[in-house]
């Protein structure tokens, strides 16, 4: 067991690696950022509607987090 | 001269000033911002809630931010007790153990007293450390008339690639507690005959101090710039829970088998016993990608837990813009669970009881869809306005190949629908 989560880990690293070095090569210029500037096109633009759902499915389903933390702070009954 | 494609000079100086102003995917940001948001929900039949959110959001000049928010909710309306319908009269005993009510033959044993008010204040502060730094810190403190909760949160983010690739890792922990109306139930237990009063359920002698639940969250996150016009979010999330996991409300019914004379018929009700302790996991993979005006979100989570459950969920928003300041945005998101190891919607009577056991339909197999549409407006300067309405399905295995007696001629997942339409005012100041 404990070989086992060795090697996970030792995959996770390579992975995360490879990753950062992967993403070094994408990307745009300070310039090329008028689309990225817009309100919408922020992960988070709607924040607020994201975690009023987040709510209300930790409530009914059996699943959380994901998108950020797994949630709790309600009897959700 | 060459055509290019290249974006207008103004459009250039914009960005260049948003990224100069900061953050990752540099967004030029309001000084103040106010947020509030009014939720009504309703269940075919069933609980229906109301919600109000404001939250206010502060960035300083050098780049120090403050939230607050404030919510409150109010739920009520019948809820599944988690026993089965039958062909005659069930009687329950209320959770306060004083009364009783009645179910008629074939409906779904629900507890019609279910009533629930909570409020709720979350706090957070981040900070730039440098350039390419951030690190946040929060709190927060949830409650009900039977269930509080006070947590803290911290997170880090740093910048890499131009600010084209953003990490992060952030954590929360918190400290819950139950405190059941009438006392939490020992777990299996039968519950007591409401002709006797309902008082010889067994209890669990906590006093008022209630049940302790510890939560750990922790998340770490990946945000990539693709190119001019996508981003692409990678998530692990992961949460570890311990100590009072069991809903002090929901019973599992006690099914007479096919050698008696009413096989599939109820004898009686235990409450529930879920396992001590629960770790989930999650990994999230988001991109939005912009074009012709139109912008596209689409996401999938794959998650599990050492319950057993393993779910999939894809959520895809399409905002498309109309008039100068109007845009809609459909959304629609599908979700599929597989069942809890412990899930059992009944149990054999006579038969030796496992040690956990749970017939909460929210730990049994099902698949749920949500559409929705939402109209976003510019109503004057600085000031949005957003209306959405939603429609969200729960559709369970509905009979069992195992079930026998009079359950076969019964769907044993207590179906859902429910309407959910928001409002929402934001003001930049």
């Amino acid at each position: 067991m404990r070989k086992r989560h060795v090697f996970l880990l030792l995959l996770a690293a390579v992975i995360f690696v490879s990753l950062i070095s992967g993403c070094s090569t994408i990307g745009v210029q300070v310039w090329d950022r008028d689309i990225l500037a817009k309100p919408e096109m922020e992960f988070d633009s709607q924040a607020l509607d994201q975690s009023i759902d987040d709510h209300i499915y930790f409530s009914k389903e059996a699943s959380s987090g994901g998108r950020s933390f797994g949630g709790g702070g309600c009897g959700c009954n | 001269m060459q055509l290019t494609g290249r974006p207008s000079i103004r459009n250039t100086l914009t960005a260049i000033t948003a990224v100069l102003i900061g953050g990752s995917v540099a967004h030029a940001a309001d000084n103040t911002k106010l947020e509030s948001s009014l939720l009504i929900y309703s269940e075919t039949d069933r609980v229906k809630a109301a919600e109000g959110i404001v939250n206010l959001n502060r960035i300083f000049p050098d780049g120090h931010s403050l939230n607050g928010r404030f919510s409150f909710d109010a739920l009520t309306g019948p809820s599944p007790n988690g026993a089965l319908r039958s062909s005659s009269f069930q009687t329950f005993t209320r959770p306060s153990g004083t009364g009783s009510y009645t179910v008629s033959p074939g409906e779904i044993p629900m507890d019609q007293t279910f009533k629930d008010t909570r409020i709720s204040f979350d706090g957070s502060y981040s900070k730039p450390l440098d350039r390419l730094t951030t690190v946040d810190a929060g709190g927060h403190l949830s409650i009900e008339h039977d269930y509080t909760s006070l947590g803290l949160n911290g997170g880090l983010s740093r910048d890499f690639n131009r600010k084209n690739t953003t990490l992060s890792v952030s954590s929360a922990i918190s400290h819950d507690i139950v405190q059941p109306i009438g006392g939490a139930p020992v777990a299996l237990s039968m519950m007591g005959a409401p002709s006797n009063g309902g008082g010889e359920d067994e209890f669990e002698s906590e006093g008022s101090l209630g049940k302790g639940k510890n939560v750990l969250d922790a998340v770490l996150g990946l945000t990539q710039v693709l190119d001019r016009k996508t981003l692409l979010r990678f998530n692990y999330s992961y949460n570890y829970s311990s100590g009072y996991l069991n809903d002090p409300y929901k019973i599992l019914s006690l099914i007479q088998d096919n050698s008696t004379p009413n096989p599939g018929e109820p004898s009686g009700y235990i409450y529930e016993a879920r396992p001590g302790s629960r770790s989930k996991q999650a990994v999230f993979g988001e991109i939005r990608r912009y074009f012709w005006g139109q912008v596209i979100d689409l996401s999938y989570r794959y998650f599990w837990d050492s319950w057993g459950i393993k779910s999939k969920t894809v959520d895809l928003h399409y905002r498309i813009p109309l008039l100068k300041n109007h845009a809609l945005q459909p959304h629609a998101r599908w979700y599929s669970q597989s069942a809890a190891d412990f899930y059992h919607p009944y149990l054999i009577s006579g038969n030796p009881l496992p040690t956990h056991a749970s017939a909460d339909y929210r730990l049994a197999p099902f698949h749920a869809l949500t559409l929705g549409l939402e109209y976003f407006m510019t109503v004057a300067p600085k000031t949005h306005l957003s209306i959405s309405a939603e429609y969200y399905h729960q559709i369970g295995d509905i009979s069992p190949p195992d079930a026998f007696g009079s359950l076969g001629q019964y769907d044993l997942f207590p179906e859902m629908k429910a309407i959910m339409v928001r409002t929402g005012l934001n003001y930049d100041f």
